[in-house]
């Protein structure tokens, strides 16, 4: 039952022409990071940008699939498929099935056009890594700020841009790991010393994306 | 089913729309949900069905096949009836050609091919009655059903529900518009300030008025008029 509603809803946002709004924002934002050819040895600090950056395409592709289903229709759905829970979760797993699909695409774009030279397998793995991580933050932030837990378009859309804004000037501080460390791992990837930080910028990453779909769930149970 | 001490609110520190309310709702009942506007209606509707969890109080013995109905379809989506239909049976697991024979019955099988988007009122009403019924529920909850439908699909509904009570299940029905006013055994549940009184098939006493207005402000006081619960009829 989940997994048919996961496929109503990914339909319905297909068909609904929303999946250009982030698609298009993503091949521009590739446009600007591979104007230039990056060159060898330089191909985990791209993917570590992408990734971090990125985290604001993917929150709009979720936000956008949550918002897809008019409010009747998402009432529907939970007696159709046997109780809220069981919408709420086919909406999220939706939301992350679109964004890897975007992060897919940016993880294998710069292999076809934009790396002068293959990345090693090992900074291909650490960069796709990276873009998971991406995408669950993202994933968590747009339902956050999705129609039935912000109903004004443009409280959400302000909510959605600032709160990636907000989390990007925070990790800048000396409290950035308290919080998505997104600057953390871009800077480890600039020097080189991503290894070193990789799991407490994981489990960080994790934590707060946990926390946040968790918070989307309990928010839903009186916003159905 | 059963509602013991169930109360709701919407937030925390929010009013309460609905208090203390204890029902049960035995296999192959009809019930009449009647109250004025926002006096709390949907929200029954919501709890009964699942949807909103009670803020105190439990709910058991819900059946595990719930048919909802809304009072207003949602057109505003991006397929045809029979793709639509055909989703909504994919995800009760059922046969997806399961809502022809439906459509069928309510004279819809024109509409498969139409687009949600293209619908009127009365035949997305249609679409909301038919994948309500798609498998057949141990609980069906219709909110406002009889809005907008042709006169052979209002004739055709209390039979519908008749057979769905008949099988077993129990059928709540809002209704502004007493169409289930000869609906025989239906029970009758009026929402107001809070609580839910329930009737065993009684009505309320009633009293027919007259009411002599401008023939330009006929619409205006009939919607008041319905708007505040009554039921309102034109003579002329």
């Amino acid at each position: 039952m989940t997994l048919a509603l996961t496929r109503f809803k990914l339909a319905a946002y297909a068909r609904s022409h929303r999946l250009l709004q982030p698609v298009f924002a993503l091949f521009t934002m590739m446009l600007i990071f591979y104007s230039t050819t990056v060159p060898d040895g330089r191909q985990l600090t791209s993917y570590a940008d992408s990734a971090g950056l990125l985290i604001v395409v993917f929150a709009w592709a979720a936000r956008g699939l949550l918002d897809t289903e008019p409010a009747a229709q998402r009432v529907v759905s939970m007696t159709a498929a046997g109780g809220p829970g069981r919408e709420v979760r086919a909406g999220l797993l939706a939301a992350l099935a679109v964004n890897l699909g975007l992060a897919a695409i940016a993880v294998a774009l710069p292999l076809l056009a934009g790396f002068a030279v293959l990345p090693s397998s090992g900074d291909l793995a650490r960069g796709a890594g990276l873009h998971l991580l991406g995408l669950s933050a993202g994933t968590a932030l747009g339902a956050l700020t999705s129609r039935p837990i912000l109903s004004s378009p443009a409280a959400s859309m302000l909510v959605l841009f600032g709160g990636y804004l907000g989390l990007l000037l925070l990790s800048l501080t000396p409290a950035g790991g308290f919080t998505v460390p997104i600057m953390p791992w871009m800077r480890a990837a600039s020097a080189g010393t991503l290894d070193a930080v990789l799991l407490p910028v994981t489990a960080a990453t994790l934590f707060w994306s946990a926390a946040g779909a968790l918070a989307y769930v309990r928010l839903r149970r009186t916003r159905p | 089913m059963r509602l013991s001490d169930v109360s709701f609110r919407y937030a925390r520190r929010g009013p309460w729309i609905l208090r203390e309310v204890e029902l049960s709702l035995r296999p192959g009942s009809v019930v009449e949900v009647t109250g004025r506007n926002g006096a709390g209606k949907s929200t029954l509707l919501r709890l009964l069905a699942g949807i909103l969890p009670p803020s105190r109080g439990s709910i058991a013995e819900r059946p595990a096949v719930v048919g909802y109905a809304p009072d207003v379809f949602p057109v505003d989506q991006p397929f045809t009836v029979a793709a639509y239909l055909a989703h909504l049976a994919g995800i009760r697991r059922i046969p997806p050609a399961s809502g022809t024979a439906l459509a069928e019955r309510l004279n819809a099988t024109h509409l498969l091919d139409r687009p949600l988007g293209d619908l009127s009122k009365g035949s997305a009403q249609k679409v909301g009655l038919i994948q309500s019924l798609l498998a057949p529920p141990g609980l069906l909850i219709l909110d406002e059903p009889f809005a907008g439908l042709d006169e052979q699909t209002r004739n055709e509904l209390p039979v519908i529900i008749g057979e769905v009570a008949a099988d077993g299940g129990a059928v709540v029905v809002s209704d502004h518009q007493n169409q289930l006013r000869d609906f025989p055994g239906a029970g009758h549940w009026l929402v107001a300030d809070g609580a839910v009184t329930a009737g065993d098939g009684r009505r309320p006493r009633r009293a027919v008025i007259e009411v002599t207005v401008d023939a330009a402000d006929a619409d205006e006081v009939e919607q008041k008029l319905r708007a505040d619960g009554h039921a309102t009829r034109r003579i002329s």
